[in-house]
């Protein structure tokens, strides 16, 4: 089923079109990735599907319902740019933003005690937020977010300002939310986070949609052109290689995209076991951050083509 | 109005009314105001009269003229018969302040020399009266005056007046309720800048830690803006109104010790003295000060005039707010809001002088300068019910186009960041805000 249903939306500021016919849907229960370089369009994007800017043309959906103010308590949003009350205690912070998504108070302070336990901040109900660590305030944001267990949950670098040991706790939490059924966009420039928790992403480029689809497809349609090469020896081999591109390399570890497809790869290993012990060969599908690079590139290309 | 905006509301008064700023605010703020009107007038009666110099008077006439003048301030004056180029060394050596010689020719010509060390009007201004007092007095009987023409003389002429109303003839406080007026509004003039910029601040502190953003993807921007007005209305509503209960707790609590103090026979002989029928209501006479009735009409008309004045300025200040990144910048955007507040300000005094006039009238229907100088009108005088009514809807009208042209440049505002806008860009997005 599907929870949104964006539908050639544009939004223009002056004579800059921040999102030009944007069109792409998200399916329930799945973390979607909306991805895209800095100043793509993904916040104006992020916004318009929060209610907060009005498309000037095209419209969208939530449930097959035309978005209006009443859906947006079915929404959760992390903004990019956190924003919590300075001089509030964490308790009334929470309680008014729930307050806001239309949860009565006293649900709204029990469910805050059991966020608050979950994310290891029980016992700060009565802090004022300014007295809080940055990594402290954004559990609480997180928590906000979450609170008014909204179908949709909208996440912009839900991880920045999180250390490692936060970061996993978090990301758990949005695994456990998925299987709940609920859906999540999240907005990254981390690919190794959409590597691990996207089902399905879009990317926008200069107000465009330029990628969307299932992760795995995307990558089987870029094919198995990444090949990785451990050895020992001498890495002399990597000149006679040819219609490669070296992504990395180490003393004894290479990484290379093929360029063709008709590469045999049996040859690379020969050209390589002449000079040292392969003691990893390894041809998988590209990675994100290739992807995204990739992308990106290609667009700049078609530009200066034109 | 629905719960976003009701939640909003209550956030917005709640937050506010358990703060100590307004704890401390409330209760202070009556004490703060007293003093600033006492203050000046205790500086100016201490700093007149309270000069430390001693003159030294030289009488060379023999109707006792120096030692009436010693009689009416030994404090500052004393007698002497020194030589004057003695005098003349006191002065310097600083013994003395100065001296006066008076003599035959003084009386004669009705002028004195008087030498001094220099420094200060207030001393010689004194001497002037005292002595020009007896001099005076001595020529007039030189001239024939008898005692009982001198006495005419002394007494002034005094003017008492009656209003004409409908239920008979009152004493006349004019002079009183034109103060009153004057200070509400001083009050409301005070008020809606106070609250004003707390709106405003509101806004920008919104703004500036990116709360916004969250707040407005959960309620509509103009929810957002009017239950934050509305909020903050009520906290100074709340204000206004525990200062008027403090007030008549004031006023009854001075009035019962009052007359606690004094016999039942000194009321009447006070009254016998003012010999003047009474006014209808309650009317409290505190040594000598009489506090007038004060209308229960006046007191509705400061807070609907109160509040319509902050609801006019207040969505123009969050207006302001939400078109600005801080503080700083907002000062500048500001003018065209606080000046409409100054300038009736500075034409309280002509309205009070003459409130029926056209200018007044006129001035007081001017829906951005109604609230102060209404609230003076009423004070001062008897307003034509068409007048109120016409303030009533003129400041309602305004109040909402206030509010449709704020909550279109607040739409588009809360969400622009960086460049500092011109008056140029908030009518641009007055036009981009459908």
């Amino acid at each position: 089923m599907e929870i949104l249903e964006v539908k050639n939306v544009t939004k223009r500021f002056g004579n800059y079109a921040a999102a030009n016919n944007v069109s792409f849907t998200v399916e329930s229960g799945q973390i979607f990735g909306l991805l895209g370089p800095n100043g793509a369009g993904k916040t104006t994007l992020i916004r318009m599907i929060n209610n907060i800017l009005i498309p000037d043309e095209g419209e969208i959906y939530i449930f097959d319902e035309k978005l209006n103010s009443n859906l947006q308590n079915k929404i959760g949003y992390l903004p990019e740019e956190r924003g919590l009350y300075k001089k509030l205690k964490v308790m009334e912070q929470i309680v008014y933003f729930a307050r806001l998504k239309g949860i009565p108070k006293s649900t709204a302070i029990e469910c805050a005690r059991f966020w608050l336990n979950k994310l290891g901040a029980s016992g700060w109900e009565n802090k004022k937020i300014q007295e809080l660590s940055k990594g402290m305030q954004q559990k609480i944001q997180f928590i906000t977010t979450i609170l008014h267990s909204p179908e949709l949950i909208i996440l912009d670098e839900p991880f920045s300002g999180f250390d490692p040991i936060n970061t996993e706790l978090v990301k758990n939490i949005l695994l456990e939310l998925r299987d709940e059924g609920k859906t999540i966009i999240l907005s990254t420039h981390v690919m190794s986070q959409v590597e691990e928790l996207c089902d399905s992403i879009c990317m926008i480029n200069k107000g465009k949609l330029v990628l969307d689809g299932k992760v795995s497809e995307i990558k089987s349609r870029y094919g198995r052109n990444h090949l990785v090469v451990e050895f020992d020896g001498s890495d002399e081999f990597i000149k006679l290689l040819e219609n490669v591109e070296i992504l990395n390399r180490s003393n004894s570890r290479l990484e290379l995209k093929l360029l063709n497809q008709s590469i045999n790869t049996n040859d690379i290993f020969k050209t390589v076991s002449e000079f040292a012990t392969v003691t990893r060969f390894d041809l998988s599908l590209p990675t994100m951050h290739e992807i995204f690079i990739d992308t990106v590139a290609n667009q700049q290309g078609d530009k200066n083509e034109q | 109005m629905n719960n976003k905006i009701i939640t909003i509301i209550s956030h917005e008064y709640f937050t506010r009314i358990k703060s100590k700023g307004f704890i401390i605010g409330t209760l202070l703020g009556p004490l703060f105001l007293i003093l600033l009107i006492v203050i000046p007038g205790l500086v100016a009666y201490l700093s007149a009269d309270s000069t430390s110099k001693k003159i030294a008077i030289v009488d060379k006439t023999n109707f006792g003229i120096g030692q009436k003048l010693v009689n009416l301030d030994t404090s500052k004056y004393y007698l002497s018969d020194k030589s004057e180029d003695e005098l003349r060394r006191q002065v310097l050596a600083g013994e003395s302040d100065g001296f006066v010689v008076v003599d035959e020719n003084v009386i004669s010509s009705g002028e004195a020399l008087v030498f001094t060390s220099g420094g200060g009007i207030g001393f010689i201004t004194s001497l002037e009266g005292n002595l020009g007092d007896i001099i005076k007095q001595k020529q007039l009987k030189d001239a024939g005056a008898t005692d009982d023409i001198l006495k005419l003389i002394d007494k002034p002429f005094k003017i008492k007046t009656l209003k004409v109303t409908e239920r008979g003839e009152q004493k006349d406080y004019t002079e009183v309720y034109a103060a009153i007026g004057y200070f509400l509004g001083f009050v409301i003039y005070f008020l809606m800048f106070a609250y004003g910029s707390l709106v405003s601040r509101g806004v920008i502190e919104e703004k500036a830690n990116r709360i916004i953003e969250v707040v407005a993807s959960s309620a509509k921007p103009f929810e957002i803006m009017m239950g934050k007005v509305i909020g903050i209305g009520l906290v100074g509503l709340t204000q206004v109104t525990v200062w008027i209960i403090l007030g008549f707790a004031a006023i009854t609590i001075a009035g019962t010790i009052f007359s606690g103090s004094i016999s039942p026979e000194q009321i009447a002989q006070l009254q016998n003295q003012t010999a003047m029928p009474q006014s209808s209501g309650t009317m409290l006479n505190i040594a000598g000060l009489e506090i007038p009735a004060i209308s229960p009409w006046l007191i509705i008309g400061f807070i609907y005039y109160f509040l319509i004045g902050y609801f006019i300025y207040a969505t123009l200040f969050a207006a302001i707010g939400s078109a600005v990144d801080q503080e700083q910048d907002a000062a500048q955007l500001q003018t065209p809001v606080t000046l409409p507040i100054i300038i009736p300000i500075l034409l309280v005094f002509n309205v009070i002088s003459n409130p029926d006039s056209i200018l007044a009238i006129i001035l007081s229907l001017i829906p951005f300068f109604t609230p102060i100088l209404m609230t003076v009108r009423i004070a001062a005088t008897q307003v034509p019910l068409w007048q109120i009514l016409a303030s009533i809807v003129l400041t309602v009208g305004t109040f909402f186009l206030c509010l449709k042209i704020a909550a279109r440049i607040y739409r588009v505002g809360i969400l622009m960041y960086g460049k500092k806008p011109t008056f140029k860009d908030l009518f641009k997005w007055m036009r981009i805000a459908k």
